[in-house]
């Protein structure tokens, strides 16, 4: 059977590739043709042109479930915060928490503590070593300034290292000189009740660029189930700036740094309202040095400090200090006609300090030791192979050295088909890990009580690294220039993931460890595809089913009977259309509908229902610099749980407005 | 960030997959996820055939025809006085038919135009307006300079490509077709480029007024 469906698809492959003869395609140019060469210059300059083409290609990982979002496609999108715009991205799981904290991940584990996703900003890791996850709140920056944000499904443990588990998402903010001048924009609405960015793009030299940008907004409270406020609003501020010099140079350097601080309210419970405070700021720099046609290598330096203060409700207010500096070398070169190699190595250094304010011998969340230094190396090697012209096989592997767990490998093998140009079919088999935070290892949640009731959750000091084997099956196609379309489907093994144990009989149990009893399998597949319509209209649509199977390990146990790790929607259907109307004016739809989501609180079964939202938002540009529009999120309901536990401090996020003027000169 | 509070002390563990099932499931997923890929697959090559085409190409291939009539050569860039302008394709082509279409029947400056095709540079003879593909990109500065002083009008589509030497950049801006023109190479390549093109383009350097 099989070999007769590939036969079938060979022979529709072959019909493919025989020239239409007198089609509508023939038809259509010779038209566009004909109509062009009639046009003055000036007209010709006014012609629209639309091509998916565009969206700029990674190098080395394109044989991957990677989903490019540009810069344009999130200004028309209305999204004002980055994880708005990962929405735009359907092979994620985005759900909003409450008016700042989102739980993000690729294929599965978006649990409270998700933490098998790797973030980059320009080359600088942003996921925290406490806990393993990403702190979205502390994420920004000015959106107008994003070139674009790589998103990939999978493992990329190979390139990228520790808790590349499930997925990578990479943002990369313009080139300076891709930003000169000046840009101003400003609004308000209902939850994004006033937020106002500037940014100026110059030059120091004739071949050196800079900008310098701040922003700076306010977000009113979600609300609780019972339609009263959630006293979770936010007020924060970014600035920064990036020094580029000319990309075409012999050298090209880098430069660049970032700044924010913000204050963001929790609601715990509706009865006590607090603040969560935000703060740090980073300097990078990144020294590319192209050495022939085919190769070239890299240098990349950066310090990273962040400043957390948390506070739970009757175990004090954690505070989580961190620096870190990171080197990174990379070279990539040609070996004879058939072998593409690229090696790195690199060195990251950690000082965290955590601090709780609670009086010692009280309830509390502490980390043991509450400062730590910790180091972590890693080497990696990937050769890509070129078997038969549109055969490539890439083999490779990464190997880092961390403090808790010794050495950790994680190599993979992918294989590259490109029968056609726009054509393209992929394989891999890949391992990733992740490696311990400070939660799973350092945790210690004293109670004040006396022996053997002195502590209530701990990390464990046994704890070791989650890992997976990933297998992957992919195909992308790009059809004309109107209609592309992907899909990858996965099967993901996972081994020692964590779990919640119990403590000796003698203390009743006490204290809760962490651990890594569980084990199982997902299996699911990511569709999406685009299709320009008229010049004026394109559709997109998406697709993700997920089937997760995590059970305890035979003879083990878990506290919360292997639910607490996977709080994922089954289903996810993602439509968005993208028009150019009359007078200058743009509309963009984005709907989507999410599956409900069975989480767990410590064997209390909960559920997340299923929801359609929809994103509406209207742009004019009024002149040629000047861009106004309106947005409305969240449009179909009054409000709507995205995550969380039922019960009372669950947050609803609200349907919502906001206008936005934006000016360039 | 949310740490954890278990309340649940009840041990008694949820029913845990037995190892038959889980085989019977895994082998079900595979089977799934083939099927599916392939289903696609067809699908993929189905539409294939469905295709259209957007006018980008129609229109580059009708600017290429334009920058001939707004372009002055040197006199040795040609052969004869009859001799038919070039317009090469440098890498894969994106035209297709289309370059091909476009100039015929077509006249500039009482010449004939002819299209042609190379692999590589070094194929490259009579050449007047030389359109380099985005397959070219890692050899860009290669080409350049091989092409260095002689009279060939090159474009190009490939990022920043004006700022490394080509003289005409083509870039798409809010969807519509811009250029981006290297003064100095057009002067080292001995061409002229009419102020009314020019007019509309962006030129590098800027000019010092």
């Amino acid at each position: 059977m099989l070999g007769l469906a590939i036969a079938i698809a060979q022979a529709a492959w072959a019909d493919e590739l025989t020239p239409p003869a007198a089609s509508s395609v023939a038809q259509t140019n010779s038209e566009a043709l004909d109509t062009y060469k009639k046009m003055s210059l000036e007209e010709l300059m006014d012609q629209q042109v639309t091509s998916v083409a565009k969206q700029p290609q990674p190098l080395g990982q394109a044989p991957a479930a990677i989903q490019v979002v540009t810069g344009d496609e999130i200004r028309r999108s209305g999204a004002s915060s980055i994880p708005e715009a990962l929405r735009l991205a359907d092979n994620l799981d985005v759900a909003q928490i409450n008016s700042h904290d989102w739980a993000i991940s690729a294929r599965g584990f978006n649990s409270h503590l998700g933490d098998k996703l790797l973030v980059l900003m320009d080359g600088r890791a942003v996921y925290s070593p406490l806990y393993g996850g990403v702190l979205w709140n502390m994420q920004d920056y000015l959106l107008e300034d994003i070139d674009r944000i790589e998103v990939i499904s999978g493992p990329g443990g190979t390139l990228w290292g520790a808790n590349a588990m499930n997925g990578v998402i990479n943002i990369t903010s313009k080139n300076a000189k891709d930003t000169q001048g000046f840009y101003m924009e400003a609004g308000g609405g209902t939850e994004l009740q006033d937020f106002t960015g500037v940014r100026y793009g110059g030059t120091l030299s004739s071949n050196v660029y800079y900008r310098v940008y701040g922003k700076f907004y306010n977000l009113s409270d979600e609300h609780l189930a019972n339609g009263s406020d959630a006293a979770d609003a936010t007020i924060q501020g970014q600035g920064g700036f990036r020094i580029d010099t000319e990309p075409s140079l012999p050298n090209v350097f880098t430069l660049q740094g970032d700044i924010y601080d913000g204050d963001n309210g929790l609601d715990v419970g509706g009865t006590v309202a607090t603040n969560e405070i935000v703060g740090g700021g980073n300097l990078l720099g990144r020294w590319t040095h192209p050495i022939s046609d085919d190769s070239d290598m890299s240098l990349q330096m950066y310090y990273d400090r962040t400043h957390l203060e948390f506070p739970y409700v009757t175990l004090g207010t954690l505070s989580d200090n961190l620096d870190t500096a990171d080197v990174e070398f990379q070279h990539n070169f040609s070996l004879g006609e058939r072998n593409k190699f690229v090696w790195g190595a690199g060195y990251r250094f950690t000082h965290e300090v955590d601090q709780n304010s609670a009086a010692p011998g009280t309830a509390q969340v502490i980390f043991a030791p509450s400062t730590l230094d910790q180091n972590l190396f890693n080497v990696f090697g990937q050769d890509e192979i070129k078997l038969l012209d549109p055969l490539y096989l890439t083999l490779g592997t990464k190997i880092e050295h961390n403090d808790y767990t010794g050495f950790e490998f994680e190599p993979s093998i992918r294989l590259q088909w490109t029968p056609a140009p726009k054509q393209m079919f992929w394989g891999a088999i890949s391992r990733a890990v992740r490696t311990p935070s400070r939660l799973d290892h350092d945790l210690q949640i004293p109670t004040g009580l006396a022996p053997p009731f002195q502590t209530f959750e701990a990390g464990g000091s046994d704890f070791t690294s989650e890992d997976v084997i990933a297998y992957e099956l992919g195909y992308r196609t790009q059809l004309g220039s109107k209609t592309s379309a992907s899909i990858s489907a996965f099967y993901n093994d996972y081994n020692d993931l964590r779990s919640l144990s119990p403590g000796p009989a003698a203390s009743f149990g006490l204290p809760f460890t962490f651990a890594n009893n569980l084990q199982g399998d997902t299996y699911g597949f990511e569709i999406s595809a685009d299709y320009q319509i008229f010049n004026w209209w394109r559709l997109h649509g998406g697709y993700d089913f997920l089937q997760e199977n995590i059970f305890v390990k035979p003879g083990q146990t878990d506290l919360d009977n292997a639910l607490d790790e996977t709080a994922d929607p089954q289903n996810q259907v993602f439509l968005r259309s993208s028009m150019e109307l009359p007078f200058h004016t743009e509309l963009d739809v984005n709907a989507r509908w999410i599956d409900k989501v069975e989480n767990d609180n410590n064997g209390v079964a909960g559920t997340v229902p299923s929801y359609a939202e929809m994103d509406v938002r209207l742009g004019w540009h009024a002149a040629k610099n000047l861009e106004i529009s309106i947005v409305g999120q969240n449009l179909l309901h009054d409000q709507h749980a995205e995550a969380g536990y039922p019960g009372s401090s669950q947050e609803q996020i609200v349907r919502s407005i906001y206008g936005k003027v934006s000016w360039k000169f | 960030m949310e740490v954890l509070i278990p309340q649940d002390q009840n041990l008694a563990a949820r029913e845990t997959f037995r190892a038959f099932s889980k085989f019977r499931e895994r082998g079900r997923a595979c089977l799934f996820i083939f099927g599916l890929w392939l289903a696609l697959f067809c699908l993929g090559l189905n539409a294939a055939r469905g295709q259209t085409v957007s006018h980008e190409y129609p229109l580059k291939a009708v600017f290429l025809l334009n920058f001939a009539k707004f372009t002055e050569w040197p006199t040795n860039a040609f052969d004869k006085p009859d001799s038919p302008l070039v317009i090469g394709v440098l890498g894969d082509d994106p035209f297709g038919a289309v370059l091909d279409d476009a100039v015929r029947g077509e006249i500039a400056n009482g010449r004939k135009f002819v299209v042609e095709r190379y692999r590589r540079v070094e194929d490259i003879k009579a050449c007047h307006i030389l359109f380099i593909s985005q397959s070219e990109t890692r050899r860009l500065a290669k080409i350049v300079a091989a092409l260095k002083r002689k009279p060939v009008l090159t474009a190009s589509e490939i990022d920043n490509s004006a700022y490394n030497g080509v003289c005409v950049q083509f870039i798409t801006e809010n969807n519509k077709i811009r250029f981006r023109v290297n003064l100095d190479s057009l002067k080292e390549a001995d061409i002229t480029m009419s102020s009314q093109l020019l007019r509309l383009s962006e030129t590098i350097p800027a000019p010092t007024k």
